[in-house]
């Protein structure tokens, strides 16, 4: 299979590596930046904990080919903050207890961003649909759905 | 120029040494090898079709494919993603007739245009009723369409709305009813070197009501029975009928002994449980993980009583 020189655009890095086009957009991030926060769970797009946003919007990586978003804007959760500032949805995720084992987090995260960058001001049954695609195997939805709605709040008071 | 290659080559070697995803390519679950292109145009893309024939695969959304060739249900030897094909992403309107979308109109843009939720209501909704908001920003309706497969809701709602595919292909161009494109399980009437470049939806008549219901274990699962319905009511009289059954035969079909046997029919509540019956009857579904034939068969009854009566509600509203 051919090999190929690939520009990739990662949390507003560049990186070149070398792929082969069967490589995911998850084994991308996972081995060769070592972004290892997008998670590895299913594997055949049920889940959401794969989540990240290519070109601002919610992509599963495990179902995407990498060489298929070359030159666009990947964001992982490991984009979000900005030093040791947290994005207000990480923010909000700690306030708010939404975290038990952590591995749909952010998952959860990248499509709360996404939701909310499209809506800034959604009601509780709007942010339920918008996470409809991002199983937590610990069920703890109602402190992600607060979490969330906190967010959206501060954000738009201009915590952006 | 000589010294320019010769970096270039030990750049090339030094990334390939620095290259850590061998192995994960190796590993068991990984995709088997493929050629990869990026056609630019329709007719690029027909001509890649076929000169690789039922070797080749098209890559719209994804969402459905890549995961069944990492399972390696399928191990396309070409892989023709049409992504990049200029033009295929619209929603808009097809003259006074009706509207049209392209085959890379993605299921959240026609989700949330408002000419679909006005006027093809129970494509909305099949729509809306899918969990994931990813798989939706991904996904496209056509690709949906092209998989194949019985258990799909948008098939249903766009066979009852009368939708029409467009097809181009080495040869030219042709245009289908979604009806006859279906015919066997996870088989179309796509010819080597065709592929489905949009859909039409004609205007709905005067009159016409809709209704789409489904039956799922969970909301995220894919329907156990999906049922679109459009009737065309004129002085309490039955004037024309589409009855679509997802999930209860090989394919997607419209139930038309029932469909024959409700027009002219006043649509009173015996009329419409014989019409169920007979819709039922022209199932023929299977027993799996979701539900068994049996239970299949008696659930389209009443979903089709119930699809009926919920379009005869919009009326009376």
């Amino acid at each position: 299979m051919k090999k190929e020189i690939a520009k990739f655009k990662i949390n507003g890095r560049i990186h070149e590596v070398i792929i082969t086009p069967n490589v995911t957009l998850s084994e991308l991030l996972r081995d060769q930046p070592d972004l290892t926060g997008t998670k590895h769970a299913c594997e055949v797009g049920q889940c959401g904990s794969c989540t990240v946003l290519v070109d601002g919007k919610p992509t599963l990586s495990c179902s995407t080919l990498a060489i298929s978003v070359r030159d666009k804007e990947v964001l992982t959760v490991e984009g979000l903050s900005r030093g040791t500032q947290l994005h207000p949805l990480q923010q909000a995720f700690i306030d708010h207890g939404a975290i038990q084992c952590g591995f749909c987090t952010p998952g959860m995260i990248l499509m709360a961003k996404a939701l909310l960058d499209e809506n800034p001001n959604p009601t509780r049954q709007e942010v339920k649909e918008g996470l409809g695609g991002n199983l937590c195997r610990c069920t703890g939805y109602v402190k992600i759905i607060d979490a969330v709605t906190a967010a959206a709040e501060a954000m738009r008071k201009g915590g952006k | 120029m000589l010294l320019v290659f010769e970096k270039l080559d030990s750049y090339i070697q030094n990334a390939l040494e620095n290259w850590r995803l061998k192995e994960p390519i190796e590993k068991e679950g990984g995709m088997k090898p493929f050629e990869y292109f990026e056609p630019r145009t329709v007719a690029e893309a027909t001509k890649l079709l076929s000169n690789y024939g039922g070797k080749a695969q098209i890559l719209a959304g994804g969402i459905d494919l890549i995961p069944r060739m990492r399972k390696g249900d399928i191990k396309p030897k070409y892989l023709i993603n049409i992504q990049k094909v200029t033009g295929l992403e619209y929603i808009e309107p097809d003259g006074k007739k009706g509207i049209k979308f392209g085959a890379m109109a993605k299921l959240h843009s026609l989700e949330t245009s408002k000419t679909i939720q006005n006027h093809y209501p129970i494509l909305y909704e099949a729509i809306h009723q899918i969990t994931s908001v990813q798989a939706k920003y991904m996904g496209t309706a056509v690709g949906n369409l092209c998989v194949g497969t019985p258990a799909s809701d948008v098939a249903a709602a766009l066979l009852a709305l009368g939708a029409e595919l467009r097809i181009a292909g080495a040869k030219g161009k042709r245009r289908e009813p979604l009806e006859k494109f279906y015919l066997d399980y996870l088989r179309t009437s796509l010819k080597r070197g065709e592929m489905v470049t949009g859909v039409f939806l004609p205007t709905p008549q005067p009159g016409t009501n809709t209704a789409f219901l489904n039956l799922v274990r969970t909301r995220s699962d894919i329907a156990k029975i999906s049922v679109a319905v459009a009737i065309i009511v004129k002085d309490s009289i039955c004037r024309e009928a589409r009855i679509a059954i997802g999930a209860a035969a090989p394919i997607v079909f419209r139930a038309r002994k029932a469909e024959a046997a409700l027009i002219g029919q006043k649509l009173v509540s015996e009329a419409i449980n014989k019409v169920a019956e007979t819709a039922a009857g022209e199932t023929t579904p299977i027993n799996d993980l979701r539900s068994t034939a049996e239970y299949r068969k008696e659930t389209a009854k009443i979903l089709v009583r119930r699809a009926l009566e919920k379009a005869l509600e919009e009326i009376k509203a």
